[in-house]
């Protein structure tokens, strides 16, 4: 053991580890390592876990088919034309007869003071369909493609445990994705659908305060369909512009595969 | 969709993205929290592009994702205790020999620090130097050092308190 050898630190210890050091300074710190077991070991270990932390996170190292979709902003390509027009023509239709006082009393009523927690969830769910079912690029937040993270995600938020997105296939719905939002004030869920023609339907999920369950309900606002119920602490909703039946076999579907 | 051209700053962003998605991946705790880092950092970075001095794209997108990551999980005030939920998301193309292995690296990894866990996989998954470490995170070089000694005296510690013996085959 020679003076230089004696100054070795921790820091040069791990910046051996690391492969950091100039060629001098490296051979210096071998020489002392050999002198020195228990420095040697803690090196080894070191080295041992950089390659076996390496080796944990090498596979993401890759491209995803998100990847163009990240980088431009445009999440998912849609074109919703048809949807939006409706919409549009739908708020035109309702502005209008507001200011000629037509939908005036109807619109700009107080809230019904009978209105129970029960009666706000058809009307929180017929809104977040207006609003979100006609949205082009941005219906949802996390799309299809990522549903198992969707499922996670909101199912954390919403504190359900395996929370499962319904599965529509057999009824000719296929999942858009899914968004967080406020149903009564806390983290709720809303799961987007769309068939073949394009039609979107909505299934939103909230927290209720009190622990009962009900029947199937139905509301029904102009074309605007909305099939709900609650099942103990949940309240979910199934909203759409389609035929009542076909509606209400989505919620007896849902129905049937949320937990219970 | 069309992919950007290679020369466009959304080009070099999508060249970047496979790295960033592991480095993402080696500061969070499931794979799902890593594409949200990736994601918020990725939208970051677009906003910002105009902060951007045209050296080191890399190193600029490596400090702001630190950066997302440090105070993104502050701000929120996330639980230090989030399960691993994400870890079959991926399809591995290599799959480590020993999962049991593997996963107790990675609950050793999760009882880091954030301030800890950065530092260390600067070091280990991104090479950095530790001058480099220092100037991404602009804190001083001996801060470095130190965080970097109490990531691995923790992940030591972690790994004996399991009580397991490994087997290793030879290879």
């Amino acid at each position: 053991m020679n003076e230089i050898n004696q100054t070795v630190t921790e820091a040069d210890l791990h910046a051996f580890a690391d492969g950091q050091l100039p060629e001098q300074a490296r051979a210096r710190i071998e020489a002392w390592l050999t002198d020195n077991p228990v420095d040697a070991a803690r090196v080894a270990e070191w080295s041992a876990q950089n390659a076996e932390i390496r080796s944990l996170f090498a596979d993401y190292e890759k491209s995803t088919d998100v990847d163009i979709a990240l980088v431009t902003g445009r999440r998912r390509p849609a074109n919703w034309p048809k949807r939006l027009a409706a919409v549009a023509a739908i708020i035109a239709a309702f502005g209008l007869g507001a200011l000629s006082g037509h939908y005036g009393p109807a619109l700009f009523q107080k809230p019904d003071l009978q209105l129970t927690e029960l009666e706000t969830l058809p009307n929180e769910a017929r809104n977040a369909f207006l609003v979100y079912a006609g949205e082009v690029r941005h219906p949802v937040e996390v799309f299809a493609n990522e549903e198992a993270h969707l499922a996670t995600w909101l199912g954390k938020r919403l504190a359900i445990q395996n929370l499962r997105v319904p599965n529509l296939q057999e009824l000719g719905f296929k999942l858009v994705g899914g968004r967080l939002l406020p149903v009564e004030g806390r983290p709720g869920a809303m799961f987007m659908y769309e068939d073949q023609a394009g039609e979107r339907l909505t299934v939103l999920v909230g927290r209720k305060a009190d622990n009962r369950s009900t029947s199937f309900r139905f509301a029904s606002s102009g074309n605007v369909e909305t099939f709900y119920w609650i099942d103990g602490e949940l309240g979910y909703a199934v909203t759409g512009e389609i035929p009542r039946d076909v509606l209400r076999k989505v919620a007896e579907e849902c129905y049937r595969q949320f937990p219970s | 969709m069309k992919a950007p051209g290679h020369d466009t700053f959304e080009g070099q962003i999508l060249a970047l993205l496979p790295s960033l998605r592991r480095y993402s991946r080696s500061l969070t705790r499931s794979d799902a929290d890593g594409e949200d880092l990736l994601q918020d950092c990725v939208e970051k970075v677009l906003a910002r592009r105009g902060q951007w001095r045209g050296l080191n794209l890399r190193g600029w997108v490596l400090t702001i994702m630190t950066n997302l990551y440090r105070n993104g999980r502050r701000q929120t005030g996330r639980a230090p205790f989030v399960e691993l939920d994400g870890a079959e998301d991926i399809v591995s193309v290599d799959p480590a020999p020993d999962p049991l292995e593997r996963s107790r690296l990675e609950d050793a990894l999760n009882s880091l620090s954030e301030e800890n866990r950065a530092v260390l996989m600067l070091i280990v998954i991104e090479g950095y130097t530790y001058q480099e470490v220092a100037t991404a995170l602009d804190i001083p070089i001996g801060t470095v050092m130190s965080r970097l000694s109490r990531a691995r005296q923790r992940m030591g510690e972690r790994m004996k308190a399991d009580n397991v013996i490994t087997l290793r085959r030879p290879k």
